[in-house]
């Protein structure tokens, strides 16, 4: 997998409906067996994106192809991909058995193939006893995987996901989730995943597609888009962070300094163009942030302990800073440090690489 | 308590005819008035042995059936542009097809007689269907949209993204969930044609259908033979209405059972 082939393929991509531009400047590759997340807010295009791979929309300009053939004007039936819907929209007057069957009865293939092959999918997704079943016969968790064999049973050269797992309950999420990530390694399907949600997204997805109204605005691994955020978009959207508002002072072969208005500095092991004067915004995640300081958490500011929240392992405190800037510090429970209590002095300490700086806005 | 006495002054007041009349078509006298002298299926009898009347059965049925049928291909396509369309659209669809229940039934048998008269057309049990088409249209779209509104238009998504083309999705997913909605508007369309009176009597022309003849009979007097029919087509009328209740009920495998449990979907 050092080289994997392109599976699916957008250039310069732009969406206008009416006066309402959906889509611009999408520029995006597919690998082949990737799980690749599009994550956004809602109204950020990424389900029109997907409804463009899968034809059920047209770009306004660029273009689309799949495995290396550009497919304008292919209607959805014809295109080698298949969609699990938002609310799975399975066939209500079909039993499982049916739906799962559906895909296949239409191209024409033998009654005994089409038995043996959703028997097989039915295997996979663990309803071998559901396939007599109606569709109001079974849970959401059962429908959500109905859907999923559905599209699968097609072998789909990429399954498209959109939000499935919107409609149901937490617990059965979580199960869904690890449920997807086994399918997709038994059936080594490429998955183009939408979602709104940064946990799933980062639990699925080899790459994270991150969208803001209407345009790709990163595109990386889940640990290298939570560590290294390139807008203050991605920074707040993925995850937790504090924020400053600098402006550099310094920037030598070691790093970029930049100073708050109240003074505090920051050391930033970046070295990226930067110049004296730029106002920069800093971003240090919570778990970044400690009381006890050392050599490699250098760097420091002083505060006054406001709030503690205890979630099992963790506790959040929130601590407000001699400028009266709060930021919020996590800490794993660990019973041999003393940590402060409401109300407490205390020194909050970071290293430089965890510092991110992003472009001012 | 009062007002547990006025309903059931308004109950009465609507159900006592639609009682006496199913009553006296039972009495063993031609008296209309009590005292009651006992039951008899006299006029039941009679009826049966009047060839007039049978035919003018039949034509009724043949009539309502005829507009059924056209009702239900014109329901049907009128559906699916109810589904294709947007919300304008819909609302277009709407006033052209609904206005005529506004329409006085008098106005319409006028304007189709005119209509008819200098297109030259013979009036016939033709034009009479086609008068009952005008009728029931409005009728069957107002029963229909408010399921089709509940038709999840992501269905025919789902087929087209399978591979099934615009006909296999007609006819594998859209068909066979808006079929119960369909069947039981025509039916209802049935109903409407064969009790039809006003405009059918502008239009007939020499055909008599079982509510004209009804009408020509108490013209000349009022005799318990009317009873009788009446009573029978009560009774047919409210067998149809319960069917078509029944076909609309049934609709667990159809697309609002689906839609609804995918509202509230089960832990």
């Amino acid at each position: 997998m050092t080289n994997p082939k392109t599976i699916i393929e957008i250039r310069d991509g732009k969406k206008v409906f009416g006066n309402f531009t959906a889509l611009t400047d999408i520029n995006l590759s597919i690998r082949q067996g990737e799980i690749l997340t599009l994550l956004g807010p809602s109204g950020c295009g990424k389900t029109t994106l997907m409804r463009l791979i899968a034809g059920f929309e047209t770009l306004t300009s660029g273009t689309v192809s799949i495995d290396g053939s550009d497919c304008a004007g292919t209607p959805p039936e014809r295109r080698p991909v298949n969609m699990v819907f938002q609310r799975y929209a399975l066939f209500p007057h079909l039993d499982v058995f049916e739906n799962v069957a559906f895909g296949l009865k239409v191209k024409g293939m033998s009654k005994a193939e089409v038995k043996e092959r959703v028997n097989r999918m039915l295997h996979i997704v663990q309803l071998d006893n559901f396939a007599n079943r109606y569709i109001d016969e079974i849970s959401g968790g059962q429908s959500q995987r109905v859907a999923l064999a559905r599209a699968l049973v097609n072998g789909p050269k990429v399954l498209l996901l959109d939000e499935p797992l919107a409609a149901l309950d937490l617990k059965i999420r979580q199960h869904m989730l690890a449920e997807m990530k086994r399918v997709h390694t038994e059936t080594g399907a490429t998955f183009v995943y939408v979602t709104h949600d940064q946990d799933e997204a980062m639990i699925l997805s080899d790459r994270v597609v991150l969208m803001e109204k209407g345009r790709i605005v990163q595109i990386d691994r889940p640990e290298d888009m939570y560590a290294r955020p390139k807008s203050l978009f991605a920074a707040k959207f993925l995850g937790e962070t504090n924020l400053f508002d600098a402006t550099v002072s310094a920037v030598n072969g070691i790093g970029t300094t930049a100073v708050t208005p109240a003074g505090i500095p920051f050391l930033g092991a970046e070295t990226a163009d930067r110049h004296v004067s730029e106002r920069i915004t800093v971003s240090i995640r919570p778990e970044s942030l400690s009381f006890q300081g050392g050599e490699t958490a250098a760097q420091s500011a002083e505060g006054t302990v406001e709030d503690v929240v205890f979630i099992g392992s963790r506790s959040f405190y929130t601590v407000r800073l001699d400028d009266q800037s709060p930021v919020r510090v996590q800490v794993q429970r660990n019973g041999r440090l003393a940590l402060p209590s409401i109300g407490d002095r205390t020194r909050v300490y970071w290293d430089s690489a965890n510092i991110v700086m992003l472009p001012h806005t | 308590m009062l007002l547990r006495i006025i309903v059931w002054a308004i109950l009465a007041f609507l159900l006592a005819p639609l009682l006496i009349i199913v009553l006296f078509s039972f009495h063993a006298s031609p008296a209309l008035s009590f005292p009651f002298a006992g039951f008899s299926l006299r006029w039941y009898e009679e009826l049966f042995g009047n060839a007039q009347l049978a035919s003018a059965v039949i034509k009724s049925m043949t009539i309502a059936f005829l507009t059924a049928l056209v009702t239900l291909l014109l329901g049907a396509t009128a559906s699916l542009a109810w589904l294709r369309f947007g919300h304008a659209g819909r609302g277009m669809i709407e006033a052209l097809t609904v206005t005529p229940i506004a329409l006085p039934g008098l106005f319409v048998g006028v304007s189709l007689l005119v209509l008819f008269a200098q297109s030259g057309t013979q009036l016939s049990t033709a034009t009479i269907v086609i008068a009952h088409v005008v009728i029931a249209i409005p009728i069957l779209i107002v029963a229909m949209k408010a399921r089709l509104a509940l038709f999840d238009p992501s269905l025919e998504e789902a087929a087209r993204d399978l591979g099934a083309s615009q006909m296999q999705t007609f006819a594998r997913v859209t068909l066979p969930l808006i079929a119960p909605t369909l069947i039981a508007s025509s039916i209802l369309a049935f109903a409407v044609s064969f009790d039809e009176f006003v405009v059918t009597s502008f239009v007939a022309g020499t055909e008599t259908t079982l509510p004209m003849y009804i009408w020509s009979m108490m013209r000349r007097t009022v005799t318990p033979l009317v009873n009788a029919i009446s009573t029978l087509a009560l009774f047919f009328s409210i067998a149809i209405l319960v069917a078509s209740w029944v076909i609309g009920q049934a609709r667990r495998r159809s697309a609002i059972a689906g839609r609804l449990e995918q509202l509230e979907p089960l832990p």
